[in-house]
């Protein structure tokens, strides 16, 4: 088990190096000036330009700039931006902050939604609930997220006013981003969920369980349950680090002050330590998360070696 | 847009299954794995639809010129932002164009770009788990290693980066989604063929004595394919929906391309104004993507039908 | 449906909690009499220290925390603040300054020639790589400071506690206007050295507001009013600045101002035929015409635009007044001229004669003697994600079916789309637009069409703002001969001559567009509200009802 993590670490940092590197030798390869304009329609006074490449090292190559990167992420420091001049992280840090209360809403409807669903699905099997489920979950799949952002837009916040059209960070205003962003993810944990429930509840243990006269209730909670659960969490756990690219077109749609409204802000104008910032913490966080889930799953599933 | 990828990645490995609500009858004695497949498939209402209507779209974008009413790109100043009417089926947007014959011709970049894109996935995929299997270890573990990088990369961020250096513009789209699709895609294929090659019935043929060769082509290959197909067909789907996502978000295709993602972002302005503007393309988005994940559906359904 | 209203309820609950507060604290603030809050929403400012300040969010902050030594009037002309008077000498590169005696900054430190000298070294030294530090470039001393050569700024000199002197590089009538901007502000000596974190976000100024707190960072900013003020103090209490998310901030602010929650607001541009006939009617629908223009850049060296011809044929097959009404809903009107009507003295308009109307015969006629051939390719770049998308695209169909060019529309976010217009070879045309930072033709003609204005590098990038590379000797000397005349009317004729040459025969630059400017404002709540040269609410001008 040590030595797994060991070496499952090791793999974790090349993949979040790898990542940065990439990311790093693209924005290297872009036309354009990172600190030659501002924005608007004036070019920044070529002065001013030198002193802010060589303030950022924007002078030197790439391997070298990737090593200053690399040193000082280390420490912490992911740099300067380059409009305001203030700290990556104590720009993003509230970012961060919306972007995980977007994530954790939309995980909380994932579970409450995506389980329940599937597990009345898997137990009354065929019937009227059974076949609304799964019509319900085929059709969101085929829904984008920014389709279902402008029905909800156009419907909650227009016509009925429920909802702001535009999120003011209160939690009101969280309510459409983190449905849209769940919805698709609500539907794929309801289709697991009653897969590995139809699965287990034919698996022999369960036959046994209920042939040696076990109430109902016991069978259903300490066997069906607790197995079927297992890729379920899997899943989310997987998914909570893919949730960074459904955030990223979700925060677009609704306004919501994130890091992947952030990024594609950065992106326009290419403020290159903010695209930087947001993807590490987005690869770090999609692989630190990938191992926990591969760590829970051998500790829930003694069946697994870990080799 | 990751949905559907991130669907498959665990859902290949733990077997996700899916309830059809078609009806399922045991299939006649003595028919060959290739028959079986097609008749459990074509018994599945659902799978027939989404065939319907993908062929549906296959059609609309090979007849687009002849189905269109106006030119997609013809200009009327004078007529902005018309409601629908008998001239203009689905109205007309803030340039005065025809969003009907848009919609239409929508259809191609669709097409193009979902099949495209994962076309050069499974190139570029198979080529490498080629490598990866005839040099063996080393280079095996170097390629699964840049793979996890690739697949650290949510789908929409990496493809902005590639599509920022190489400018917008269709062909900066499908390369840029094949780049940050093939590992997820390289993936997928390795598990379902080895899923296959692992089955029960697989190891009775053997038993029983059949040639190798029978049982690669009667038993191995549908299936195999089947399982390809299936996955083909949900990629394919979720690839259009992340070409009109990147589109959406203004890193896609030309504004003045007829499309659907550019069409339902430049409706944002008019949102409870002039919604005719992005319900239309939003329809045929659905419709695109739905008749996709019914085919995949079905194809999954008709190779492992215990799970219904 | 329970738990959305509840959701509903409770949110409203903390509004009509916040409300009660603020109703308390004008009372207090005010001692019964007037005294109101004047709320607002902008995106986050890149800077409100004066050292760095440069877009009008920041604009809007900075000039309220400090005042210099002018201010700009709507209709172009000065007004002096702390200036009481401003004298040139003969030859023009010599400026003398009086200023106000005995006002203070907010922390009781003078303001005097000293607190000048101490704000426009802070800004051009070379550690505070001001963006808006090269507005003094014509100051002697410039250069030494700015490469850090030197820590002094040798053009400037106390003559007396309240007399400041400026030596210019070279002749300039019209340096008293520049001093407008708001990187000419006085700082006291606390500021420290321009990168200082501490007052970047909490400046201490001598305006006719202070900062209650200091910026909260993409949330909000707030000035209540300087009671020990040098000037006419302000009449409301606070102003609340709400910091909105840039790419919804235009509807936040309709939004808001529908709501109650603000007291002035930009609208997004569909909705605007709706809010005029809304909120016109009840006098709280602001226009002004302010000092920008729309145009076309053309590239003047290269072909197919490197020909006067050319550029005429491109210009006459535009319909301006059709793209007006189809895009802009009739909110936008068609410029016939590069300088902006709030110029009064040199404003002229009907100077660009193929802005005048489309001429499809003319610009047939133009395109044959530039041989310019139906199928041949024209590039049309622009910015994206600004909201140009939409009329760029009617602009170039216009083009195509005029002349039967091919329009390549190439749409780059605003850094690339920068360094492909600078590249050495750039060719076609680019959607452009220019703001004035203050009211002098020579802020338009200089950098936009004067040789000086191409600052090309070793590489052949135009670094400048002349990025179309318009180079005409005649026209160069007219604007020298222009700064070097004492006299305003000779030398708004001198302006009006170049801008012919170069506008007109020239057709250096395609005109599109007036820049006018709507605002929704509270008129019920406030008088004398209005959109000031800066595009911004006079904030220190206004009295609550």
């Amino acid at each position: 088990m040590g030595k797994y993590v060991i070496r499952r670490i090791g793999q974790m940092v090349i993949v979040l190096f790898g990542a940065t590197l990439i990311l790093f030798a693209c924005l290297f390869v872009l036309p354009g000036d990172p600190v030659g304009s501002l924005g608007g329609d004036k070019a920044r006074d070529p002065a001013v330009v030198q002193e802010l490449r060589e303030r950022y090292g924007l002078d030197k190559p790439l391997v070298e700039q990737y090593g200053n990167y690399v040193t000082n992420l280390v420490k912490g420091d992911l740099g300067e931006d380059y409009t305001q001049r203030r700290q990556v992280t104590e720009v993003l840090g509230p970012k961060l902050q919306n972007t995980a209360k977007l994530a954790l809403a939309a995980i909380v409807l994932d579970v409450v939604i995506g389980m329940l669903a599937g597990l009345i699905a898997a137990l009354f099997r065929y019937s009227f609930w059974d076949v609304l489920v799964t019509l319900l979950t085929t059709l969101a799949i085929g829904f984008p997220s920014f389709v279902i952002g402008s029905i909800f837009q156009s419907q909650f916040a227009v016509k009925l006013g429920w909802f702001p059209l535009i999120s003011d960070g209160s939690f009101n205003s969280l309510i459409m981003p983190a449905v849209t962003l769940a919805i698709i993810d609500a539907a794929l944990v309801a289709r697991l969920m009653r897969g590995t429930m139809l699965e287990v509840l034919r698996a022999d243990y369960v036959k046994t369980a209920v042939a040696k006269g076990l109430p109902r209730r016991t069978v259903l909670f300490k066997h069906v349950l607790r197995n079927s659960v297992i890729p379920v969490v899997t899943y989310i756990g997987i998914s909570f680090g893919g949730l960074l690219g459904g955030a990223l077109i979700t925060e677009a749609i609704f306004n919501w002050d994130g890091i992947g409204f952030a990024l594609v802000t950065a992106i326009q104008q290419q403020n290159n330590p903010i695209i930087v910032g947001v993807v590490t913490y987005g690869v770090a966080v999609f692989v630190v998360l990938n191992l926990l889930v591969d760590l829970l799953y051998a500790m829930l599933d003694p069946r697994i070696r870990l080799s | 847009m990751t949905e559907l990828a991130k669907s498959q990645g665990p859902g290949a490995a733990t077997a996700e299954p899916a309830a059809a609500t078609g009806t399922a009858e045991p299939a006649p004695a003595r028919i060959t794995q290739w028959g079986e497949i097609r008749h459990r498939f074509m018994a599945n209402r659902l799978a027939v639809v989404g065939l319907v209507l993908v062929l549906l779209l296959f059609l609309t974008a090979a007849l687009a010129p002849l189905i269109a009413t106006h030119d997609p790109y013809a200009q009327d100043l004078g007529n902005t932002l018309a409601s629908p009417s008998g001239d203009h089926w689905f109205g007309t947007d803030a340039l005065g164009r025809d969003q009907f014959s848009r919609v239409i011709y929508g259809s191609r970049i669709a097409v193009v770009v979902g099949l495209a894109s994962i076309f050069l996935a499974c190139l570029i995929g198979l080529v490498l788990g080629a490598l990866a299997g005839y040099f063996g270890k080393t280079v095996d573990t170097v390629i699964m290693r840049i793979a996890d990088i690739f697949f650290a990369f949510p789908l929409l961020i990496g493809a902005i980066v590639i599509i920022l250096v190489m400018g917008r513009g269709v062909m900066p789209v499908i390369l840029s989604l094949a780049i940050f699709s093939w590992a997820t895609v390289s993936r997928l294929l390795r598990s379902s063929i080895l899923s296959v090659r692992e089955m029960d019935y697989v190891t009775a043929a053997k038993a029983l004595g059949a040639s190798t060769s029978r049982i690669i082509i009667r038993h191995i290959m549908p299936n195999s394919i089947a399982a390809v197909m299936s996955f083909i067909a949900f990629s394919v789907g979720t690839a259009i929906v992340a070409e009109a996502s990147l589109s959406y978000l203004g890193v896609g295709v030309s504004p003045e391309v007829p499309e659907w993602g550019n069409m339902i972002s430049s409706a944002r302005d008019f949102m409870g104004v002039k919604d005719f503007l992005w319900m239309y393309p939003s329809v045929a988005i659905v419709l695109t993507v739905l008749g996709f994940v019914f085919v995949g559906d079905g194809l999954r359904d008709a190779l492992d039908p215990k799970l219904r | 449906m329970r738990g959305v209203k509840s959701a509903k309820w409770v949110v409203g609950a903390i509004v009509v909690a916040m409300a009660a507060t603020a109703c308390g604290g004008n009372n207090n603030d005010s001692g019964g009499k007037g005294g109101a809050t004047f709320r607002l929403g902008i995106t986050e400012p890149v800077a409100i220290d004066p050292v760095n300040s440069q877009e009008s969010e920041g604009g809007l902050v900075t000039h309220n925390l400090f005042t210099g030594l002018y201010r700009v009037n709507t209709d172009g002309t000065l007004k002096p603040m702390l200036a009481t008077s401003g004298t040139a000498n003969d030859k023009g590169d010599e400026w003398t300054f009086e200023i106000k005696k005995d006002t203070k900054f907010s922390n009781g430190e003078p303001v005097n020639a000293e607190a000048f000298i101490r704000g426009w070294t802070r800004a051009v030294a070379k550690s505070s790589a001001s963006d808006v530090a090269y507005h003094m470039n014509e100051i002697d001393g410039f250069k030494d400071l700015n490469s850090g050569k030197s820590d002094k700024f040798s053009g400037l000199s106390a003559a007396g506690e309240y007399t400041l002197k400026v030596k210019l590089s070279k002749p300039d009538f019209e340096f008293n206007k520049r001093t407008a901007h708001s990187v000419f502000s006085p700082v006291p000596k606390v500021a420290g050295a321009g990168d200082n974190k501490s007052f970047n976000d909490a400046p201490i100024g001598n305006g006719p507001f202070k900062m209650e707190g200091s910026w909260q960072h993409n949330q909000k900013i707030t000035l209540v009013r300087n009671d020990d003020y040098g000037l006419d103090k302000a009449k409301i209490d606070k102003v609340e600045i709400s910091i909105l998310n840039p790419s919804s901030s235009v509807t936040l602010e309709y939004k808001g101002f529908e709501s109650g929650q603000f007291d002035w607001a930009r609208m997004p541009t569909p909705q605007m035929p709706v809010a005029k006939a809304k909120y016109e009617p009840q006098k709280e629908w602001l226009k002004y015409d302010s000092s920008g223009i729309n145009y076309v850049q053309a590239f003047n060296t290269e072909s197919p635009m490197n020909s006067a011809d050319a550029r005429k044929a491109i210009s006459y097959a535009i319909d301006r007044e059709q793209i007006a009404k189809g895009v802009f809903q009739g909110l936008y009107e068609p410029a016939t001229a590069l300088l902006p009507p709030t110029f009064k003295d040199v404003y002229k308009p009907d100077v660009c004669s193929s802005c005048m109307k489309q001429d499809k015969d003319k610009a047939k006629q133009y395109a044959e003697k530039a041989g310019l051939k139906p199928g041949d390719t024209l590039d049309f770049g622009y910015n994206t994600g600004a909201g140009h998308e939409e009329w760029v695209q009617a602009v170039a169909k216009q083009i195509e079916d005029v002349l039967g060019l091919k329009v390549k529309l190439n749409g780059l976010p605003f850094k690339e789309a920068l360094a492909k217009q600078q590249e050495k070879g750039a060719k076609g045309i680019w959607r452009s637009a220019w703001s004035a930072d203050y009211p002098t033709a020579d802020n338009f003609l200089s950098p936009l069409l004067s040789t000086d204005g191409i600052n090309p590098d070793a590489n052949g990038k135009a670094l400048g703002d002349n990025r179309g590379r318009y180079s005409n000797p005649k026209f160069d000397e007219m604007l020298v001969k222009a700064r070097e005349t004492k006299d305003a009317g000779e030398r708004a004729k001198i302006y009006n001559e170049a801008e012919k040459l170069a506008v007109d025969e020239d057709q250096a630059l395609i005109p599109l567009w007036k820049r006018s400017q709507y605002r929704l404002a509270n008129t019920k709540k406030f008088d004398g509200l209005e959109i000031n040269f800066q595009e911004e609410p006079n904030l220190a001008e206004i009295s609550p009802k």
